[in-house]
């Protein structure tokens, strides 16, 4: 390829790749324009990384989308330059911008989901963009193609070329949407929470490829993400975002080390930890500002530990050099305060103790859920034409949940974890019959719902409650809150007229609301309000068990350590049972008791969270473990990257399920044999492995209480 | 092969609808009130000859012995013979439903070509001018019955303005041009009142798919405005709007009725009514089995086209 002398003939000219200065970008709303992007300033080499970190609202992605003059009406660029190989993109007509979008400055979006477009190929969809930039045949742009699936680890790129979206995993979309991004070897990619929507093994390996393409091609990176775990793992330096603004840069080492603004010290100690205990999990208290009310002094005065009068009146602090490091900070106070010290308290207590002696309050056994395969009636009837003949009829089958046992004791929280389509949230839609079991039986404080009728069902649903992903969906927008949650109590006969007011009002208070929230309607609150409206109503019954279904996924991080605190601390005053699915293994860390490890329909590692997370490990809950970003530059961390993806359930592997991508695979036995779950030293944590348990044991253990105290005596490095 | 599935599941659901057909177009003929051999031989008819001709006709038989015989008749493409016309049912639908067939085709065919760019010039200029005239061309289309337009038409274009003629039917094999002529009124007044749904839901089909991620990095792949539009989502955009389109077109068969009386159209409509009114039973089943199968396999072949424009659909749509 051309790329070479190219390359070189751009590296002639002088100064940073990308000089953004005072850029500004607001949106006209009836309330008066709101600035979404506020007199943002930055640079970036040649080759470099740099993210762009802040909670959601903060403007991150509203400064990316400006830079390629990507903003939609009625947004509208009013001020600064984005300098761009020495030219101003700002000046640049939309023709010339066309010309820079995809071919110099390329985006790598969220949701590889949404991203591609279903109707075309992947084929169409990365040669478009190669011929829509470079003067190349229709043959030569297929083969350049092929090529750049063929780097971003495609397998068969040949083949796959006229593969649509939906035959691709996730991760293999995302791979796609590199090859996109990569296509014409741009000079600036800017990547929008590139791994956000993948589960963590494949976003490890995404994260990995994006390393390996940079340094490859030379591409500096605007890494966009939420997630400091990310930014720790690729950024060279880092830009922080509050509420428009860009509140402090730095390179890693020194944003980690000795955050300069007050805003960096609590984003970092909101992530939690995988190998840390926590007695309450770190939270990011108050909320940003509505951008179209911003308080007249410092914006994040508000929620400021170290906030004075000076910072309530003296207007926005510019972004100024601090210190001899690289640090620049819009703080007031930023030489006089020292930051590098985590303002989290330490473990104190450690974990409860369950009582398992007496009869579990819900137990699984032998749970199996097929699904047909392929909608209607005849849907799972394939028809199949084998060497000429009549064609022969099957019935074929996803086996959704196969063959799942577990309990859960009174008080306790026992999570289900796994990657998307690992069958956890059928699990429990069919052990509260949500869903009709194939076969199986569930019991509940010893009755026999696999055998109870519908009725019998329905009375014990006020036991039995569940709480969704999405609070939006889940809660009737036409009916008030006071509403929602009062109806349960009616249905049940808990409560009527002025005690089921007085009761709802308790509640409401109870789950971090004011008495008032119940006359208002769901959408008049945010995402982490409607959670708590959910876990109100789910409470409004008193049940003894309530199974939360990802119930933190949809939320900004840091709500979701709020909403789990709040849950923790239900549990201890109720003595509720929570059975739990997430797929993120960090927050089952942090509230689960027990935990089931799932992968493709079975449960492949049971046991308490520190037999789990401590050696002997099932290979797969290593490799889970292991691929966790760690917010912590200085870690290094020995990842295992899983091959391939998960194989369908429709036709799943012989013998071990996950014998076609285990990196500890030993030969035969795995293929024919499934293994059993089976204890492992002697006691309540079953493996279901092949491996003996020292090999099984060749890893330390993620748990490690004093990590901290460890670590944080100031990392010299 | 999941395609081969897909059709053969189809056809099998065809099968079990036709056979409800059969059954409703049976029951509801023989629940109108009315005795067929009454009304051939008059009032006048003596209870001996009404017998005799009852038995004739095998009216006195059981019911079910009698559908039984009608549907083994169908089977072997035998709809029965017309009372009122004394020709065998299937000649005169057969001669009839070529004439409404293109009468209905040229409707759709104008719809579309009205509706989907007017839809999708909505859609990219949305709430802007362009967007509330074209909304509102459409729907003036549906603010009045078919055969409302019918006689607008007829007023403005051929009384007025002289240029077609007022009805009437011409083969096409005969005279081209003429038989085209008198197309052109009946089709266009359809086409008018069918062009306002379709509009409506290419312009919402095409602003939901250009709010879509996948038009966003179309964009930031620097693709023009052109390319967006008509090669990223108008193909995406599209395909609910074949369910309407298909929808209309059944629709316009049943508009058909009231049209070919305005026009003097003799095609499956007035066929139809005349059935109606002569209490014409084996032409009334007759005609009620044909539109039905035409409104099963439009859809049919909607549903066909859904699979050629969304790829998902095409291998069984697990996903």
């Amino acid at each position: 390829m051309s790329a070479p002398t190219t390359a070189t003939d751009r590296e002639a000219d002088d100064g940073p790749l990308l000089d953004v200065r005072g850029l500004k970008t607001e949106f006209r709303t009836e309330g008066g324009p709101i600035v979404a992007s506020n007199e943002v300033s930055f640079s970036l080499d040649r080759g470099e990384t740099m993210g762009l970190v802040g909670e959601s609202g903060a403007g991150k992605s509203v400064t990316a989308r400006s830079l390629m003059r990507l903003i939609d009406s009625p947004g509208e660029i009013t001020g600064g330059q984005v300098v761009f190989n020495g030219e101003d993109l700002l000046q640049k007509t939309e023709a010339e911008m066309r010309d820079i979008r995809g071919n110099r400055i390329a985006m790598i979006p969220q949701d590889p989901m949404s991203s591609l477009n279903p109707v075309m190929t992947v084929g169409e969809q990365i040669t478009e963009t190669i011929r829509r930039h470079q003067d190349v045949s229709k043959s030569e742009a297929r083969r350049l193609a092929i090529e750049s699936m063929d780097d971003v680890g495609i397998p068969d790129a040949e083949e796959r070329i006229d593969d649509y979206p939906h035959e691709f995993s996730g991760g293999m979309r995302q791979r796609v949407l590199v090859a996109i991004g990569f296509s014409c070897e741009p000079d600036l990619i800017i990547a929008d929470e590139p791994t956000t929507a993948l589960d963590v093994t494949t976003q490890a390996k995404i994260l990995d490829l994006l390393n390996e393409m940079q340094e490859r091609e030379g591409t500096a990176v605007l890494m966009i993400t939420h997630n400091l775990g990310v930014v720790a793992q690729t950024c060279d330096h880092v830009g922080v975002m509050y509420a428009g603004n860009l509140v402090e840069t730095a390179e890693l080492g020194d944003l980690f080390d000795r955050p300069r603004h007050p805003y960096t010290r609590s984003l970092i100690d909101s992530i939690p930890e995988v190998d840390t205990d926590y007695d309450e999990l770190p939270t990011l208290d108050g909320a940003m500002p509505d951008l179209g009310d911003l308080p007249s002094g410092c914006n994040f005065a508000p929620r400021c530990p170290h906030a004075t009068e000076a910072c309530r009146t003296g207007g926005d602090p510019s972004l100024d050099a601090v210190g001899d490091g690289s640090s620049r900070a819009a703080c007031l106070h930023a030489d006089d305060l020292d930051l590098s010290e985590s303002t989290v308290p330490e473990a104190g207590a450690g974990r409860r103790d369950i009582d398992r002696t007496g009869e579990p309050l819900f137990e699984v056994r032998n749970l199996k859920k097929y699904f047909n395969a392929g909608e209607g009636v005849f849907g799972n009837v394939h028809l199949s034409w084998s060497g000429g003949g009549l064609p022969t009829v099957e019935r074929r089958h996803v086996k959704a949940v196969d063959d799942v046992s577990f309990d859960v004791y009174p008080g306790e929280t026992v999570g289900l974890v796994g990657e998307s389509g690992c069958g956890k949230s059928t699990v429990a839609r069919t052990a509260l019959r949500l869903l009709e079991p194939t076969d199986g039986e569930v019991y509940f404080e010893g009755q026999p719902l696999h055998e109870l009728g519908s009725s019998e069902i329905r009375s014990l649903r006020r036991e039995m409650q569940m709480i969704f992903q999405d609070p939006q969906s889940s809660l009737n927008p036409r009916k008030t809150v006071g509403q929602i949650v009062g109806r349960a109590m009616e249905k049940h006969g808990i409560a009527t007229g002025e005690e089921k007011r007085e009761r709802v009002g308790d509640l409401l208070e109870r789950v971090g609301l004011s008495r008032a929230a119940a006359s208002k309607y769901p959408h008049e609150f945010s995402g982490g309000q409607q959670q708590r409206v959910a876990i109100a109503h789910a409470l409004a019954v008193e049940p003894k068990l309530i199974v939360c279904d990802e119930p933190v996924s949809a939320l900004d991080v840091s709500v979701q350590a709020q909403i789990l605190n709040l849950l923790n601390e239900i549990q201890d005053d109720e003595n509720i049972s929570f059975l739990f699915i997430s797929h993120n293994i960090g927050v089952i860390r942090h509230i689960c008791d027990r935990v089931a490890v799932m992968y493709l329909g079975k449960i492949a590692e049971f046991g308490s969270i520190e037999q789990v997370f401590s050696p002997p490990f099932h290979p797969y809950t290593e490799s889970l473990l292991s691929a966790v970003p760690h917010a912590n530059p200085d870690r290094e961390t020995d990842r295992i990257l899983l091959e391939g993806s998960v194989p369908s359930p429709i036709n799943p592997p012989s013998g071990c399920p996950f014998q076609t991508r285990c990196p500890k695979k030993i030969g035969d036995v795995c293929e024919q044999d499934l293994p059993e779950l089976e204890a492992v030293d002697g006691g309540d944590h079953y493996i279901s492995c092949h491996l003996s348990d020292e090999e099984m044991s060749q890893r330390e253990s993620f748990i490690t209480p004093s990590k901290r105290a460890e670590t944080s005596p100031a990392d010299s490095d | 092969m999941s395609m081969y599935n897909y059709v053969f599941r189809r056809v099998g659901f065809m099968a079990v609808t036709l056979f409800f057909v059969t059954l409703i177009a049976f029951a509801v003929t023989n629940i109108l009130p009315g005795d067929v051999a009454l009304l051939i031989l008059g009032p006048n008819a003596t209870d001996q000859s009404l017998e005799a001709l009852q038995t004739q006709l095998g009216l006195n038989r059981p019911l079910y012995v009698q559908y039984i015989d009608w549907v083994v008749g169908l089977l072997q493409g035998n709809m029965g013979e017309s009372l009122r016309f004394g020709e065998p049912v299937a000649q005169l639908i057969a001669e009839r439903l070529p004439r409404s067939m293109m009468l209905a085709v040229a409707a759709t065919l104008i719809a579309v070509v009205l509706s989907v760019p007017l839809g999708v010039y909505a859609a990219i200029n949305q709430n802007e001018a362009p967007d509330v005239s074209a909304s509102m061309f459409a729907f003036v289309g549906i603010s009045m019955p078919i055969f409302l337009w019918g006689l607008v038409f007829i007023l403005v274009f051929a009384v007025w303005l002289n240029l077609f003629p007022t009805g009437g039917y011409v083969s096409p094999s005969e005279d081209l041009v003429g038989s085209l002529t008198r197309l052109v009124l009946p089709a266009g007044a359809m086409g008018f009142a069918l062009t306002a749904y379709i509009m409506r839901m290419t312009r919402s089909s095409m602003l939901e798919v250009l709010s879509e991620e996948y038009i966003n990095l179309a964009r930031a792949k620097g693709m023009s405005q052109r390319v967006i539009v008509l090669r990223h989502a108008l193909k995406n955009a599209i395909i609910p709007v074949i369910t309407v389109i298909a929808f209309q077109f059944s629709y316009a068969f049943g508009g058909v009725v009231v049209l070919e009386e305005v026009f003097f159209w003799p095609g499956i409509g007035r066929l139809t009514l005349t059935a109606i009114q002569s209490r014409d039973i084996p032409l009334i089943q007759g005609c009620i089995l044909v539109v039905a199968l035409i409104y099963m396999f439009s859809n049919f072949a909607a549903d066909l086209l859904y699979a050629y424009f969304d790829p998902r659909i095409r291998y069984g749509g697990d996903d």
